[in-house]
């Protein structure tokens, strides 16, 4: 199968999506011309044209509150924030509107915005444009959350994000842009569901649940415990919202041991969320108690020299494992 | 709506050493830039920079003889220019971006934004840019409550004057008649958006401080004698308890919106008239050697007493450790 990027990935699921019908509008700060600054909007302008695909002022709330009342009028926004902090400055209407807009009016509307947005450190640009706040949103009933780790997920994931009938938020983390995997031909559609968590590598001695880059790093970590002969199992959840418990509490059976692995910082991160549905759930499954590995509980220092010590490290995985293994 | 502000400035007026020190001022500000590029390309630097060159003569004109280190200041995400006018120490602003504890941020590191210095009134600046419009005039109100005459002045680009907190902090300016400067930098883009195609006004941002009922003008920002001069009614108006005053300030970017944009965005031969024609270090050298104030040769002894600072001011910055881990861990909580 050919590789490209999931840089080009989600770009050809927005070309795609975009040609299905003319109700689809693309808007947020220099997605028009310029491309955007990850030129993940690349190309759509020229092809759609600027009343379909336009930059908005610099004003975030208006962009997300704006697409809420496009959905609710018969159009399917793809807003895009041009980092995932931004929600901050949009929390009323990602938090109080996206997801209840129409459950507190009855039931009636339908709300099919896909909101677009990176997260994730990279490249030492600090506090407010570094964060992972898509934990936030786990407690925003209304609203589906989509995680990719490979340009595959972000491929399909995104194109059923579009389609879907309710509001997505859709996360992009930024050091994945450029990283390559398999994804069919044009020709060959595919979609993939919300709810549906992937084995991205089996294995019957621990099972490691992580979610953006760090399923990268996993895979990594779990390469290295091969080589001393422990199977490690690494499940990439993909949505958070709808979470696919079945899936992590069946491999949670198999192993006994469960480790989550995410770069939000690990208080109220989504491994707490998935720590408390395992312990509820499959607690006598469990040989050890769960651990979770996340970024400190402080803001992102700017500095690259300090990045590292926020961004979650194989050697933090392999280490937890092996405790997990010795308990 | 809003005037052009316009003066008949008489170089008379000011003192040799005033003239000088605005030279000075705007130097250092474009050399310090030049020089973090270099580091930038050395690969020491965290992030993303948006570099100020080009408008030196806004900064240096509304600031240096205008606000006293008491007066609130929150700068623009563009450049150091407001810091460096405002006297922030060269090796504390290379220090965050050099992640050393010479740092304001003692080692955390900042780039444009996030680095404060309260002792010279500097209150930080949100990444989020405009989000200052808010906190800016809590600090304008601080001031009035506790009669201070300090004044708060705030910097943003015209796209952070798209922000909706924009028009909530110019309510509560003008509503209680607070001591607070806004400045506009209008350099007409905002990365790759021209400021006309993202604002409902037509003829100048400055329109919309109208409708708050706030004093407002539009200057050219690239003058630092008009900036000097406007900012000094602005500032006096405030002292005088009659409240809040916008000015927007035209500009342009040399350079492209962050270092290695390619820029292609905006008219080749506008750039290059900007550049030429309207750079305000270039234009005011140029007044006082038509005026007979000073001879080229001052000016190459200030150039080269400033490069000497600024290598100075880096190689503190460089020596500086960089913290360890538990550094991130600090200053959570008072
Ligand atoms: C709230 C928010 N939205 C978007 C950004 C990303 N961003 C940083 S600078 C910038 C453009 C700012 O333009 P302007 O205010 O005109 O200032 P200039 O860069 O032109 O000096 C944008 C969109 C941000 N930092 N904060």
């Amino acid at each position: 199968m050919r590789k490209i990027t999931m840089r080009e990935a989600i770009i050809e699921g927005l070309h795609e999506e975009m040609e299905r019908d003319d109700q689809k509008v693309l808007f947020g700060e220099d997605v028009g011309k310029f491309g955007g600054i990850n030129a993940i909007t690349r190309g759509l302008y020229e092809r759609f044209g600027g009343e379909r695909v336009f930059d908005t002022p610099i004003a975030e709330s208006t962009i997300v509150g704006a697409a809420l009342g496009m959905a609710i009028t018969g159009l399917r926004p793809i807003p895009e924030l041009q980092f995932g902090d931004f929600v901050g400055i949009a929390f009323d209407e990602v938090f109080n509107k996206l997801g209840k807009w129409r459950y507190m009016h009855g039931g009636t509307m339908e709300v099919p915005v896909t909101l677009r947005a990176p997260i994730g450190m990279a490249g030492g640009a600090g506090p407010e444009h570094s964060q992972s706040p898509q934990a936030l949103f786990m407690h925003a009933p209304g609203v589906h959350i989509a995680i990719p780790s490979t340009p595959y997920d972000a491929k399909g994931l995104l194109k059923t994000a579009i389609r879907d009938n309710n509001a997505v938020l859709f996360f992009e983390h930024k050091l994945l842009y450029d990283t390559k995997g398999e994804v069919p031909e044009a020709e060959d559609e595919y979609l993939i569901p919300l709810g549906q968590a992937d084995v991205k590598r089996e294995g019957s001695d621990v099972t490691i649940i992580a979610t953006a880059l760090q399923v990268q790093t996993s895979l990594q970590a779990a390469e290295k415990l091969a080589n001393e002969g422990i199977d490690v199992e690494v499940i990439d959840p993909r949505t958070l919202a709808p979470l696919d418990k079945e899936t992590l509490l069946s491999s949670v059976q198999k192993t006994g041991r469960v480790l989550i692995v995410h770069e939000e910082s690990k208080t109220g991160g989504s491994g707490a969320e998935i720590a408390a549905q395992i312990s509820e759930e499959a607690l006598f499954d469990l040989e050890a108690p769960v651990k979770r590995i996340g970024s400190p509980d402080v803001p992102i220092a700017q500095s690259l020299h300090l990045e590292p010590y926020y961004r979650p490290s194989e050697k933090q995985i392999t280490d937890a494992v092996h405790e997990l293994l010795e308990y | 709506m809003a005037e052009v502000y316009q003066k008949d400035i008489q170089l008379d007026d000011y003192s040799k050493e005033d003239l000088v020190t605005f030279y000075r001022e705007m130097v250092k500000i474009r050399k310090f830039d030049e020089n973090l590029i270099r580091l930038m390309h050395e690969g020491k630097v965290s992030g993303f920079y948006h570099s100020g060159i080009g408008s030196e003569g806004l900064s240096v004109g509304s600031i240096v003889k205008n606000l006293r280190d008491e007066d609130y200041l929150y700068y623009n995400h563009r450049g150091c220019n407001q810091k460096i006018a405002k006297g922030v120490p060269l090796s504390k602003l290379y220090g965050d971006f050099l992640g050393t504890v010479e740092g304001t941020t003692r080692g955390l590191g900042a780039g444009i934004v996030h680095s404060a210095d309260t002792s010279r009134g500097v209150l930080g600046q949100a990444g989020t840019i405009g989000s200052q419009f808010n906190i800016a005039v809590g600090s304008a109100y601080s001031a009035k409550l506790q009669n201070t005459n300090r004044v708060t002045v705030v910097y943003f680009g015209d796209g952070a004057a798209s922000r909706e907190p924009l028009h909530g902090s110019l309510n509560w300016a003008g509503l209680y008649n607070l001591p607070i400067i806004y400045i506009c930098e209008n350099n007409e883009y905002a990365i790759s958006s021209r400021w006309d195609e993202t604002h409902s006004v037509r003829e100048h941002i400055a329109d919309w401080a109208w409708g708050y009922g706030i004093s407002n003008c539009v200057v050219d920002g690239n003058d630092v004698l008009l900036m000097n001069e406007v900012t000094k009614e602005a500032v006096d108006r405030a002292k005088r308890g009659e409240g809040p005053t916008f000015i927007e300030a035209k500009t342009f970017r040399h350079r492209g919106h962050f270092e290695g944009d390619t820029y292609d965005y905006v008219d080749q031969e506008e750039l290059k008239d900007w550049k030429e024609n309207r750079d305000p270090i270039k234009n005011f050298k140029n007044l006082l050697l038509e005026n007979n104030i000073c001879v080229e040769n001052e000016f190459t002894r200030v150039d080269e007493e400033v490069d000497q600072e600024i290598l100075e001011a880096i190689a503190k910055a460089e020596s500086s450790p960089m913290p360890d881990e538990k550094r991130i861990y600090e200053g959570l909580f008072a």
